[in-house]
């Protein structure tokens, strides 16, 4: 067997180097910015717990996506957090039992995952989010989406665009008409509108008509409303509507697209949910929605995830800031000075025949020689 | 800035049944569309905003998953085998009609298939060929070919095939019979679902055109 090149990383792990690595702490940290200005406490639970807690209620959909280990002191078995989501669920939950609610929590890390996806290979993705726990009001749903949405428009994605959707109306429609959800699923999930009619059965009708429906949210509302739907579906469509109409106050300019069907990702939501989209990245920004928080005591929550990684690919390079070279000799008064002026300051560690050359071959745009700003 | 849509459509058989489908949906392509041998990649259309490619039929699916195409003609049988999430098929074109079948030397046919733990099974279709036999409780080993599948049972590479089948001339003409059904098989309009989420006036209207083309007829 060839040796290993000493560089190579396993699958899906990457280092980030200058200027990205900066960019995507400053990113994040603009996000956490806004989720902390509408009251969104920040939390941090570790990078590895205990299986069965990490794997429990909402966190079950990632077992199959958590790396597992054996913890060498307790001799259990331990998850590496493959989503944040379940941990900060857990912890208002245990230790934030007794807050008061709505109890409003926000988070920042990295999570490992087993597999990357088939368009996305990276098994270590960071994750911004905000969970919203205690509230089962639409008012809650409008707050979840307008301020995922705030946070995306600040660090400047463009043209900003969200999916909307009600998981529980197909289930709804399903029971209405004692078709087995699981037989139309997968069609519903590619939009296979053949699948769905050769299997839909006594359902195919409805179900087809929910999947041509989706589309720009005002349309599909008008199509939706003109549906005949089972009581419990259209009370879901009722509610849909109504954070349509709140969310066009609350986030002007957000364009809104309704898809009735969607569920993948969504298997453990009980309510509205959203998925952020921006034509220049190639996958999901971010999403969350509706969920059941807590195992003992079950409370109605929402919240979302943004995905660092994606909104990085979506918005403008970051600009380098001005780097200074110092010349040997710069009282260090002079240079603290600099830096509050807003320099990046690079200081000669010995002696320099020529400022300006070495100033160049160390990437800096401004010299500081004899007392005197130069640039290169 | 509006990008042009592109459309991915695959080369061969389903081209020709595509492209009288696009014409009466008002789609018509530059006239080196129709050269063969043209060296050209990517081909305007009488719409401004809408571009086609000729890629191999796996390849289409590729291009519209990763968002490179944001529309696509591909097959069922495409689909199955790389079930990419980011693929929507909201349309049935009715076109391309086939089956992905198991076939067998005619000897084989007769045997007991409940018995076996293990096959070797040649095919262009890896996942989907894995997926069916583990779903009867047999492992089976996959040798991927690209064509010309219907040799490997003759020369003895391995005694099943699961591969496409339009009217079984070309098994029967190999000394081969078809066991199982696996799929129908037909062509779809596909979308990227990211394209479809931010631009769904646009992408929404190709669809709406070409299910009107489809259903009058």
């Amino acid at each position: 067997m060839s040796e290993q090149h000493p560089a190579l990383l396993p699958v899906g792990l990457r280092d980030l180097l200058p200027p990205e690595a900066e960019a995507e702490a400053v990113v994040v940290a603009r996000l956490m910015a806004v989720l902390a200005s509408h009251g969104y406490e920040r939390v941090k639970p570790p990078l590895i717990e205990y299986e069965e807690t990490l794997l429990s209620g909402a966190g079950a959909a990632m077992a199959p996506e958590t790396f597992r280990l054996m913890d060498p002191m307790s001799q259990r078995m331990i998850g590496v957090r493959a989503d944040m989501t379940p941990q900060v669920a857990r912890i208002a939950a245990s230790r934030l039992k007794t807050a008061p609610r709505p109890l409003r929590l926000s988070y920042a890390g990295q999570v490992l995952r087993v597999r990357g996806g088939q368009l996305r290979p990276e098994r270590q993705v960071g994750q911004v989010g905000a969970e919203l726990i205690g509230s089962e009001t639409v008012a809650a749903d409008v707050e979840a989406v307008s301020v995922a949405a705030e946070a995306l428009s600040e660090v400047g994605v463009p043209n900003l665009s969200v999916d909307l959707t009600m998981p529980t109306l197909v289930p709804a429609i399903c029971r209405a008409t004692g078709v087995a959800i699981e037989q139309v699923r997968d069609a519903l999930d590619h939009k296979d509108a053949a699948r769905v009619a050769a299997l839909g059965g006594a359902a195919a009708a409805p179900l087809g008509a929910l999947l041509a429906a989706a589309g720009p949210a005002k349309r599909t509302l008008a199509t939706l409303a003109a549906l005949e739907l089972p009581p419990a579906a259209a009370a879901e469509r009722q509610r849909l509507a109504e954070v349509v109409a709140r969310l066009e106050k609350a986030a002007p300019g957000l364009r809104m697209t309704l898809d009735p069907v969607e569920n993948r990702g969504f298997e453990y939501h009980t309510g509205l949910t959203f998925t952020f989209f921006t034509p220049g990245a190639s996958g999901e920004l971010g999403r969350g929605g509706r969920y059941v928080a807590g195992n003992g005591a079950p409370e109605p929550a929402t919240g979302f995830t943004l995905y660092t990684d994606t909104i990085l690919q979506a918005v403008p390079a970051p600009t380098r800031p001005r780097r200074l070279f110092l010349t040997p000799g710069t009282p260090p008064e002079e240079a603290r000075r600099l830096r509050r002026e807003g320099w990046v300051t690079i200081a000669a560690l010995g002696r320099v025949d020529d400022a300006i050359a070495e100033a160049r071959r160390l990437g800096c745009t401004h010299v500081f020689e004899r007392g005197a700003l130069k640039e290169v | 800035m509006t990008q042009k849509l592109v459309m991915a459509l695959p080369k061969g058989r389903i081209l020709a049944e595509v492209l009288p489908l696009l014409a009466r949906a008002g789609i018509e392509p530059e006239p080196e569309f129709a050269n063969e041998d043209s060296r050209q990649l990517r081909f305007a259309t009488n719409h401004p905003g809408l571009d086609l490619i000729r890629v191999r039929n796996f390849d289409v699916a590729t291009f519209v998953a990763f968002g490179a195409a944001q529309l696509g003609v591909a097959g069922n049988d495409v689909l199955m085998e790389f079930d990419y999430p980011e693929i929507y098929a909201p349309l049935d074109l009715e076109i391309g009609r086939c089956r992905l079948s198991v076939a067998a030397r005619r000897d084989l046919a007769e045997e007991d298939s409940s018995r076996l733990s293990y096959v070797r099974v040649a095919t262009k279709y890896p996942e989907i060929t894995r997926r069916h036999f583990a779903q009867h409780g047999i492992q089976a080993e996959v040798i991927k070919l690209n064509g010309a599948m219907e040799l490997a049972p003759v020369l003895g590479l391995s005694p099943r095939i699961v591969d496409l089948v339009q009217t079984g001339a070309t098994l029967a003409a190999n000394g081969l019979v078809e066991i199982e059904r696996i799929a129908e098989v037909t062509s779809r309009l596909i979308v990227n679902r990211p394209a479809l989420k931010t631009r769904p006036d646009e992408v929404g209207a190709w669809i709406d055109r070409l299910r009107e083309v489809v259903h009058a007829r």
